[in-house]
């Protein structure tokens, strides 16, 4: 705020503002000592301003409430932006912090924080919902299944070719349904920060393999030219959860074919670069619209012509897949056209 | 002839428990049946010691987690292999039943019969 604006609201009113803000707000000075805090904060760390004023955040490592702070900014009060900190019990707070500089130079940092306990409360009792109604459908799901598989086998009395024909598609959807069920958790463990991973040296050759071995007869029924190349002769293990992994490349396929038009072109590629493994796959088909581009790694997006072409799919696999690249500190991005041809890349480091 | 081998199933949910019962007794296995934990400890007293035990965790008594704790502590029956079988799949689950002694996990809804089969082949 500019200073003329301060003075034309007086200065007793800007610090009536700023006491009354709903946010917490501290500001420290250049030496990193506390010199300004608002009620709303006082109020958070249960603390009077006196015990507090003039302290530097090296001290807070002293003051239970104060020191999960202290150790998200350091001492030397790094920037953060919306990050959570658990503060105690039904106290969760996202704290940013700015750095207020003059010609280039820090003269104090700025610290908002943000009460998200009700929004936190929420997301659990919602991620519970879906964790607890999963479960509930796996029940039922897996009788179906079992069912299923029991009719399939003749086992109840021989069947004819119309019999064993719907059969198999009601399994199929069985199928689907036991995977959404569990792509509905793994979007909970995501959320929760308990999706875990088990790393292991796995050769990504033959992983890709498999997967493209799963999905030959259908792209051998949309007619779809399809390549998989790999671009150099040894290509090394790499440390990955293999499990995960394969999630994203199978979401990957199965977008590519999903979204090719038959008689089209899906190239898979493998190489690798200095000090990654790069992978790619290529299709030719409805593209990615420009203007919706900056969702497609969000939970439960499906672009506009995406929904047009095949109402399947609930949109998750993409920010599934993201989340389990970054998990392996590699990177995930796409290039596209639309109606022309989408390339997604994923990198994993070596 | 072999004698058949004998597989104790814990399981509450009926139409689960008709459909592997059936299986598993087309295969040639002689099949116990409890609905709860307690129930199981009884039929493992009442009858013959089985070679294998298919548990169920989430039961109505005593659950899947508080048998395995209980008989592996159990001198005549802490030895016997339990595989459990659930629909709770999460990997803290699957971790604190691994921990408590079970000696494999099959999360129902991902597995068909047969490949359940395969499994319970792979510990004999």
């Amino acid at each position: 705020m500019k200073e003329q604006q301060i003075s034309k609201i007086g200065e007793e009113q800007f610090f009536a503002i700023f006491d009354n803000l709903v946010d917490g707000l501290m500001v420290f000075d250049g030496d990193n000592n506390l010199c300004l805090i608002n009620s709303a904060a006082l109020k958070i760390f249960e603390i009077n301003e006196k015990d507090i004023l003039n302290k530097s955040i090296e001290d807070f490592s002293d003051v239970p409430l104060l020191r999960n702070l202290f150790y998200l900014l350091g001492k030397n009060i790094k920037e953060v932006f919306r990050k959570e900190l658990d503060c105690r019990e039904n106290l969760i707070l996202e704290i940013t912090s700015s750095s207020i500089l003059q010609k280039d130079k820090r003269v104090s940092s700025l610290i908002i924080l943000h009460n998200i306990t009700r929004e936190k409360q929420i997301e659990k009792t919602k991620n519970n919902f879906v964790t607890v109604s999963a479960h509930q459908l796996r029940t039922p799901l897996s009788a179906i299944r079992w069912s299923l598989e029991r009719l399939s086998q003749s086992k109840a009395g021989k069947l004819t070719e119309e019999q064993k024909e719907l059969l198999g598609r009601v399994s199929k959807e069985n199928k689907r349904m036991v995977s959404v069920v569990n792509e509905l958790l793994n979007l909970v463990k995501i959320e929760e920060g308990r999706y875990l991973y088990k790393f292991n040296s796995f050769s990504i050759e033959k992983l890709v393999q498999s997967v493209v071995e799963y999905y030959e007869e259908l792209i051998k029924g949309k007619e779809i030219k399809f390549e998989f190349q790999v671009l150099d002769r040894k290509m090394s293990k790499v440390k990955i959860d293999a499990g995960k992994i394969e999630i994203v490349i199978r979401a990957l396929i199965d977008n590519a074919i999903r979204y090719t038009f038959p008689g089209g072109t899906i190239k898979i590629a493998l190489g690798s670069k200095k000090k990654e493994i790069e992978f790619s796959i290529m299709n030719t088909g409805i593209g990615i619209p420009k203007d919706q581009q900056q969702n497609i790694f969000k939970k439960f997006f499906r672009a506009s012509n995406a929904m047009k072409m095949d109402t399947e799919g609930n949109g998750n696999q993409l920010f599934i897949a993201r989340n389990i690249i970054e998990a392996h500190k590699g990177k995930i991005w796409f290039e596209s056209e639309e109606d022309k041809r989408t390339i997604f890349y994923f990198n994993l480091p070596l | 002839m072999n004698k058949k081998k004998k597989i104790l199933l814990v399981e509450d949910e009926k139409d689960l428990k008709f459909l592997l019962k059936q299986t598993l007794v087309e295969e040639g296995y002689e099949v116990d049946e409890a609905m709860d934990g307690e129930e199981a400890f009884e039929k493992l007293k009442e009858n013959e010691k089985p070679d294998l035990i298919l548990l169920d965790l989430l039961l109505p008594g005593m659950d899947g987690y508080e048998f395995l704790s209980k008989i592996k502590k159990e001198h005549d029956y802490g030895s016997i292999p339990i595989v459990v079988v659930s629909n709770l799949g999460q990997e803290r689950e699957i971790k604190k039943a691994m921990d408590l002694g079970a000696a494999g996990y099959l999360i129902k809804a991902n597995f068909t019969l047969s490949e359940i089969l395969e499994k319970i082949k792979s510990f004999e």
